[in-house]
C-alpha cells in the first residue's frame, strides 16, 4: 500500500528539489504575509530615529495606556472566567437533556451564535440593554431602573456582549470533554459508596481540568484580541488596548506609529502565551478521549 | 450523572433567554413604528426594511461583501488544496509547515495583522496598500486554518496512497491524478472550508476598516455606519447578517455533517 509513496519518495536530489518547488506559492504567502510583517513589526517596535532603543516601550507606560492594558486584561479575565464557569454548567445541562431533538437544537444554537460576533451583535445588545432597550423597559416597568448606574456602552456592558459569544464557544469546546466522561466511572464510584459530590471532586473535575484550563486560555485570547464588538458598542469611549492600537493606525491620535508597534508586540505576546497554553493543554485533554 | 431536572430546566431557560432575546428584540425593533416607551413596540411596519433595501449603498456593500468573501474562499482553496495533497503524499513530515501557518493565523488578531501589514507594505512598491488586494491577502491569512483543516481531514479520511498508486499504475500523471481522483474524493472537505471562509470574511469588520477604510465598503462597515444614525435600519441590517451566518452554518452541516465550530476551526478576536 505504501508502494506509491516509496515510488514518489525516491530521494534523489532532483525529486527533493521538485517537492519543495511545489511549496513555493504557499511559502511565499506565509513569508510575505505572516513572517516578514510580524518580524518587521517587532524590529520597528525597538527602533527610533536614533537607532535601537526601548523608548517605544517606555512610552507605553503612560497612565492612559496602562489603563488600556488593565481594562483589556480585566475584561478578558472576567469574560473568560464567567464563560468557562457558566459554559460548563450549560453544557452539562445540555448533555443531561433526555430529548434528542432538544439536545440537538441547543447544540445548533450554540454553534450558530458563536459566529454572531462583531457589529451586528453589538447592535443587538444596544436594542436589548441600551437606555431604551427592551430589557431596560421591562425592568423599568417593574420599578428597577438600570440607567444611569449601568450603561451598555461601558466596560461592564461590553462584558455582557462578549459573553454572548464566549458562552457558546465554551459550550462547543467543552462538550467533547463532557461526553468523554464515562458512565462506567460514575457507576464504579457510586458502587464503591461515593456520593455525587465526591464523584465530581475526585474524578469528574480532575479529568476535566486540562480542558477547562485550555478553554480558559482560548476564551481569554478571544476576548483580548476582540475589536469590532467593542468599537461598535462603545466607540472610543472604552479604553481597550485593541481600540488604542486601531486609533493609532487610523491616525486619530497624533501619529505615533512606534508606540502602536510596541503595544501590538506586547499584546501579541500575551495572546501567543494563551494560544501556546491552549495548544499544550488541549493535547493533554485528549488523553481521556477514545 | 445527570443534572437534577429542575436545575437543568432553569439553567437551559436562562441560557435560551440570554441567547434569543437580543435576536428577537433586534427583529422587532427593525419592524417597529416606535419602541422606546412601551414594553412591546407601539406598532409594526416594514417601512425601515423597504428604505434600507432601496438604498444604492445596500446593494453595493452586499455585492462587495459577497465579492471579497467569494474571492478569499476561492483563492484559498486554490492555494491550499493542491499543496496539501502534495505534502500529504510526498512529504508528510512537512505537514508541520501547515500547522505552524495555522497557529500563526490563529494567534494574530485582526488589529495586529492590519498594523503589521500596513507598516511593512507601505514601504514596498507593490500595488497593495489601501487596495482590495491587501484586504484579500489579509483575509486569506486570517482564514488559512479554516481552509486547511477540513481539507486535511478529508485527505486523512481517504486512502490517498492507494488511490494515487492505482491512478499512476494506469498511467495518470500527478496533475491528472489530482484533478480526476483526489479532488472528487475530498470535495466535501473543500466545500466545508469554502463555507467557513466565506462566512468569516462576510462578517469581517476589523481588517476592512483598518486596511481599506471607506474605499471599499463592505456590509459590516455599512452596518456600523448605520448604528450611528438610524437604529431601525441598522437592526434590519443586523438581522440580515445573522441570517447569512445561520444559512452558511446550516449549509455547512448539510455538506459535511459537521458543526461549524469544532475546536479545530476556531477564530479569535471578534
Amino acid at each position: 500500500m505504501k508502494y506509491a509513496t516509496q515510488l514518489l519518495n525516491k530521494s534523489s536530489i532532483k525529486t527533493r528539489g521538485l517537492n519543495w518547488f511545489a511549496l513555493i506559492p504557499l511559502l511565499i504567502f506565509s513569508i510575505g504575509f505572516q513572517i516578514i510583517p510580524i518580524i518587521s513589526l517587532i524590529s520597528s517596535s525597538f527602533s527610533t530615529k536614533e537607532g535601537l532603543s526601548i523608548e517605544n516601550y517606555q512610552r507605553a507606560f503612560t497612565p492612559h495606556i496602562a489603563e488600556a492594558f488593565r481594562n483589556s486584561l480585566k475584561l478578558s479575565f472576567t469574560t473568560a472566567f464567567l464563560g468557562v464557569g457558566l459554559g460548563l454548567v450549560v453544557a452539562y445541562a445540555i448533555i443531561s437533556t433526555e430529548k434528542k431533538f432538544m439536545k440537538n437544537a441547543l447544540i445548533a444554537l450554540a454553534d450558530v451564535t458563536t459566529n454572531f460576533g462583531g457589529a451586528p451583535l453589538a447592535f443587538a445588545f444596544i436594542v436589548t440593554l441600551g437606555s431604551t432597550g427592551v430589557i431596560t423597559l421591562i425592568l423599568k416597568s417593574m420599578g428597577v431602573f438600570l440607567y444611569p448606574s449601568f450603561r451598555i456602552y461601558s466596560i461592564s456592558g461590553l462584558a455582557i456582549a462578549y459573553l454572548y459569544f464566549q458562552l457558546p464557544l465554551m459550550i462547543m469546546l467543552i462538550l467533547p470533554a463532557l461526553q468523554g466522561l464515562k458512565k462506567e466511572w460514575w457507576e464504579a464510584a457510586i458502587n464503591m459508596g461515593a456520593n455525587s459530590m465526591q464523584f465530581w471532586a475526585r474524578i469528574g473535575l480532575p479529568v476535566l481540568t486540562p480542558s477547562l484550563l485550555s478553554s480558559f486560555f482560548i476564551l481569554f485570547a478571544n476576548s483580548f484580541g476582540a475589536y469590532a464588538t467593542a468599537w461598535t458598542l462603545t466607540g472610543p469611549d472604552v479604553n481597550l488596548i485593541t481600540v488604542q492600537i486601531a486609533s493609532l493606525i487610523r491616525g486619530e491620535v497624533q501619529l505615533e506609529i512606534g508606540l502602536a508597534d510596541a503595544l501590538a508586540v506586547i499584546s501579541l505576546f500575551i495572546i501567543l502565551f494563551c494560544v501556546g497554553g491552549y495548544l499544550l493543554l488541549s493535547t493533554k485533554a485528549k488523553r481521556f478521549r477514545t | 450523572m445527570r443534572m437534577n431536572k429542575l436545575l437543568r430546566s432553569i439553567v437551559l431557560a436562562v441560557f435560551l433567554l440570554f441567547m434569543i432575546v437580543p435576536l428577537i428584540a433586534t427583529l422587532l425593533f427593525s419592524m417597529s413604528t416606535r419602541w422606546d416607551r412601551t414594553i412591546l413596540p407601539e406598532g409594526y411596519t416594514l417601512e425601515w426594511w423597504k428604505t434600507v433595501i432601496s438604498r444604492g449603498a445596500f446593494g453595493l456593500t452586499l455585492k462587495n461583501s459577497f465579492y471579497i468573501s467569494f474571492a478569499t474562499a476561492t483563492a484559498l482553496s486554490i492555494l491550499v488544496t493542491p499543496t496539501a495533497y502534495w505534502v500529504h503524499i510526498r512529504m508528510p513530515k512537512n505537514k508541520i509547515i501547515f500547522e505552524i501557518m495555522s497557529a500563526f493565523s490563529f494567534g494574530i488578531p485582526g488589529v495586529i495583522l492590519a498594523l503589521a501589514l500596513i507598516r511593512f507594505y507601505s514601504g514596498v512598491p507593490l500595488p497593495l496598500i489601501n487596495t482590495t488586494n491587501i484586504l484579500l491577502l489579509a483575509c486569506m491569512e486570517l482564514c488559512f486554518p479554516f481552509m486547511y483543516r477540513p481539507v486535511a481531514n478529508s485527505l486523512d479520511s481517504i486512502d490517498i496512497h492507494t488511490l494515487t498508486e492505482a491512478s499512476q499504475s494506469l498511467g495518470g500523471n500527478w496533475f491528472a491524478t489530482f484533478i480526476h481522483i483526489i479532488l472528487p474524493n475530498i470535495l466535501p472537505g473543500i466545500a466545508s472550508g469554502f463555507l467557513l471562509v466565506f462566512s468569516t470574511v462576510f462578517a469581517e469588520f476589523t481588517l476592512t476598516n483598518l486596511l481599506v477604510g471607506a474605499r471599499f465598503k463592505t456590509f459590516p462597515i455599512y452596518l456600523v455606519e448605520f448604528t450611528r444614525f438610524d437604529g431601525r435600519q441598522a437592526s434590519a441590517l443586523a438581522i440580515i447578517s445573522f441570517v447569512v451566518a445561520w444559512v452558511v452554518s446550516t449549509l455547512l452541516l448539510l455538506v459535511s455533517g459537521k458543526r461549524a465550530l469544532s475546536p479545530d476551526n476556531l477564530t479569535i478576536g471578534h
